[in-house]
């Protein structure tokens, strides 16, 4: 069973012209990290808000086809019970990721577990793994409300990471850091595929995440467009008519007059011009 | 422009309540130059902002901005040779349309109706949002709210620009697009500060780096010779490319590297 | 709001100040004249200032100053009936004694009030909440609402401040101020909403919906003197209560 499956889904949401997913359908599979991109409006972060339920539960509008997230369809107020803690969620606004009720970085992470009822002794243990592995430890008693962008982003990535979630659904989670924590993010869901997590990312960051992921689904009009491994679809020029971007040296190629297959690493453009 | 030094910061200190965040902080800013104001959270990136736009006064030493001593002065007295594009400034829209909004800077400044059209029509142009004049601000995506913003900061022709994250949650797209209007502005004279994590960005724009460090400027130094150097900075994929293949003073973007590089044959030598 | 406070109503049960602050404008409202309405907000001023958040009750007096200088106006000086001499001034003796009433009824409601919310810790009374057993649910509407204020106004504090360095002007004349408002009240709600709304999607997939019990991390003491206080409190406004029905 995959861990989300998509078939012949549509998603319009309240008042809107035009769908925002039109026929899309893939699936994810647990172990592996499955990225998407697409321009802007592609349904990339519509597909995910669609695969965690939101829409249309919270957002409103009109979903047709089958989703099915770790099994069941997330938009039932059944699945609720069924799917909590198991699917987790993270957008690209820290702020408005916040619980706005705590007062500590670690009670932020505590929030869901807590809530989720786990006894007082493994909540704390949880809580400080995940705040090392993200590398927040030193915030722990910061009011939340103080943090930088990146930091947040980070403890929301924490708050999530202490549940041990079987489904990571991502939209840009990496927009508000640094080289340095893009690094620590993209590392920590190779990590989390390795677990045996399914995660899925949408994200424009291709030099980013070019290393990590094994397998790029690029979107166009609301529905994959081209689907297989990051390489040989970024070297290609599908993904640039599809109006998706690749690596920053890809670009350069392109913008150099280089026929397709385009260098995709520093060292892929140092080999290609130069002896 | 005149020779109005766009910011002058000498020996600023200031604190909140009893907790000091600058002390004996000078810095200056030259008509055209790019400045990245860099540093950890809580070094004082946002204060030493607030305070070149007079939004805080220093509780020692001087700040002058655009010619004028901030004290007893607020932004509102900047406004017009100083734009401010605060973290997610499309949260201050508030007008019908593109075209209003943008206007809304020059006609507090007291312009008159033809002065006001000129500008905000040539503006809209430059950042190429023309067909969107009439649109209402709110029905338009996030990156595109963010570039009306950023219009109406440049409207009034500001002699110094100060932009916090200017780059954050936008698209590819988006990104270049700022980058190119920063760099088009500098070249007219305008001098850019701007606190950023996103050193692509700051490498295609920017030319210097002021690194904030507990109190005090750490550094201030070309922002070449920051970037890769230290490992708080690794350099940017375009700039790391650029150095590698001799191209080390060539502006590390695609259309500064591109002509250079699509001369060169598939294994061919290095070229002069 | 700070952070749980150092002082003694930091180390309170988090129901109490709330518990304290109803009954107190339950007996300010039933307070029959001068005396007890005088008599309690004396106490109040005393229970605030031992529990170390005095600085509520200077803070109280702006709004309540002006308040009471139109009550004094009102009642005291345009009041009829029988006349007393004060300082030289010649006040109505009824007037007197009703402006007294509903100063210090208004003062202690005020200084509870400001008292409570300086004080309050949204964590901990979440957790007195779980601890008890009852729904997250209602303890989050109750922290949220008490929290929105202080959001709204450092969000408004930011949109002014945008707006302001596009040359707003809100000093000198009435129509300068009238101007401001548009700038800034439409972007202020719009904001709000959206918050509300994305807020609305972090609490979901935080599995935030209120079915599971939730573990209280940190569970607040609730001592005796805490629970001694809340009875206390809530008998003497019920009876206050009682007594103003069936007199």
């Amino acid at each position: 069973m995959s861990a989300l499956r998509m078939q012949g889904v549509g998603f319009t949401y309240p008042g809107a012209p035009a769908p925002a997913l039109s026929d899309c359908s893939f699936a994810a599979e647990a172990g592996q990290v499955t990225w998407l991109t697409g321009a802007l409006g592609a349904g990339t972060s519509t597909a995910l808000l669609v695969a965690a339920g939101l829409a249309p539960r919270h957002t409103g509008g009109d979903r047709t086809g089958v989703v099915r997230t770790l099994g069941e369809d997330p938009a039932l107020p059944a699945s609720r019970a069924a799917l909590g803690g198991r699917v987790a969620l993270v957008l690209s606004s820290p702020a408005t990721q916040l619980s706005g009720i705590a007062e500590t970085v670690a009670q932020e992470v505590a929030f869901a577990p807590a809530n989720l009822g786990w006894p007082r002794a493994r909540i704390r243990s949880r809580v400080a793994d995940a705040m090392d592995a993200v590398q927040i430890a030193h915030l722990a008693d910061r009011d939340p409300g103080t943090l930088s962008g990146g930091e947040m982003q980070r403890a929301v990535i924490a708050a999530m990471l202490v549940l041990e979630p079987e489904l990571w659904l991502l939209d840009e989670p990496t927009s508000a850091l640094d080289a340095a924590g893009r690094a620590l993010i993209h590392d920590m869901m190779r990590r989390e595929a390795t677990r045996g997590a399914a995660v899925v990312i949408a994200s424009e960051d291709a030099d980013g995440l070019l290393p990590v992921a094994g397998r790029l689904i690029v979107f166009a009009s609301g529905r994959p467009a081209i689907d297989g491994t990051p390489r040989a679809i970024l070297a290609g020029d599908q993904v640039w008519r599809a109006g998706a971007a690749s690596t920053a040296i890809a670009g350069l190629a392109r913008a150099a007059g280089v026929v397709a297959p385009y260098p995709l690493t520093v060292d892929d453009g140092v080999a290609r011009w130069t002896r | 422009m005149d020779a109005l030094i766009p910011l002058a910061m000498e020996q600023v200190g200031f604190a909140y309540g009893s907790h000091s965040v600058l002390e004996g902080v000078s810095l200056r800013v030259n008509a055209g130059e790019g400045v990245a104001l860099l540093g950890a959270n809580g070094a004082g990136k946002t204060t030493l902002t607030r305070l070149a736009m007079a939004l805080l006064h220093p509780d020692a030493g001087q700040v002058t901005t655009v010619g004028r001593h901030t004290t007893g002065r607020g932004p509102e007295d900047l406004a017009g040779a100083v734009g401010y594009l605060f973290q997610h400034p499309e949260a201050q829209l508030f007008a019908r349309t593109v075209h209003a909004e943008v206007a809304f800077g020059p006609e507090r400044l007291g312009w008159s109706a033809e002065r006001i059209r000129t500008a905000v029509d040539a503006t809209l142009e430059e950042l190429e949002l023309a067909a969107l004049a009439a649109h209402h601000p709110y029905d338009l995506p996030q990156p595109t709210r963010r570039l009306v913003a950023l219009a109406a900061a440049l409207v009034a022709g500001p002699h110094l620009l100060i932009l916090d994250e200017p780059t954050a949650g936008l698209d590819r797209a988006a990104r270049a697009r700022v980058t190119e209007i920063v760099l088009a502005r500098r070249a007219a004279g305008t001098a850019i500060l701007a606190v950023t994590h996103d050193m692509e960005f700051a490498a295609a724009a920017l030319d210097r780096a002021v690194v904030l460090v507990a109190k005090g400027v750490a550094r201030d130094l070309p922002l070449p010779e920051l970037l890769g150097r230290h490992p708080d900075f690794p350099a940017p994929p375009l700039l790391e490319l650029a150095r590698r293949l001799g191209l080390e003073g060539v502006r590390p973007t695609a259309a500064a590297l591109a002509p250079l590089l699509t001369s060169r044959p598939q294994t061919g030598t290095l070229e002069a | 709001m700070t952070p749980v406070s150092r002082a003694a109503a930091g180390r309170l049960h988090p129901f109490t100040p709330l518990v304290l602050t109803v009954c107190v404008a339950v007996l300010a409202v039933a307070a029959p004249g001068p005396q007890t309405a005088a008599a309690l907000y004396g106490v109040t001023l005393l229970a605030v200032a031992a529990a170390g958040v005095g600085r509520a009750a200077l803070r109280a007096l702006v709004p309540l100053a002006p308040l009471w200088l139109f009550l004094f106006l009102l009642h005291a000086i345009l009041g009829e009936g029988d006349q007393v001499a004060v300082l030289g001034l010649s006040l109505s003796r009824d007037g007197l004694a009703l402006a007294v009433t509903q100063a210090c009824r208004l003062g202690a409601i005020a200084t509870a009030s400001l008292a409570l919310y300086a004080s309050f810790s949204p964590a901990r009374f979440v957790d007195a909440v779980a601890e008890r057993g009852w729904s997250f649910s209602w303890a989050y509407l109750v922290v949220a609402t008490l929290l929105a204020l202080p959001r709204f106004r450092a969000r408004a504090v930011a949109i002014l401040e945008a707006q302001r360095s596009r040359g707003l002007r809100l000093r000198g004349s009435l129509l300068n101020r009238v101007r401001a408002v548009g700038p800034v009240t439409f972007p202020l709600l719009l904001g709000a909403l959206a918050e509300v709304d994305e807020r609305g999607f972090a609490l979901e997939s935080r599995c935030a919906s209120g079915v599971t019990r939730r573990t209280p991390l940190d569970p607040p003491r609730d001592s005796l003197g805490d629970r001694v206080g809340r009875w206390l409190a809530g008998a003497l406004a019920v009876a206050a209560v009682l007594w103003r029905v069936l007199r």
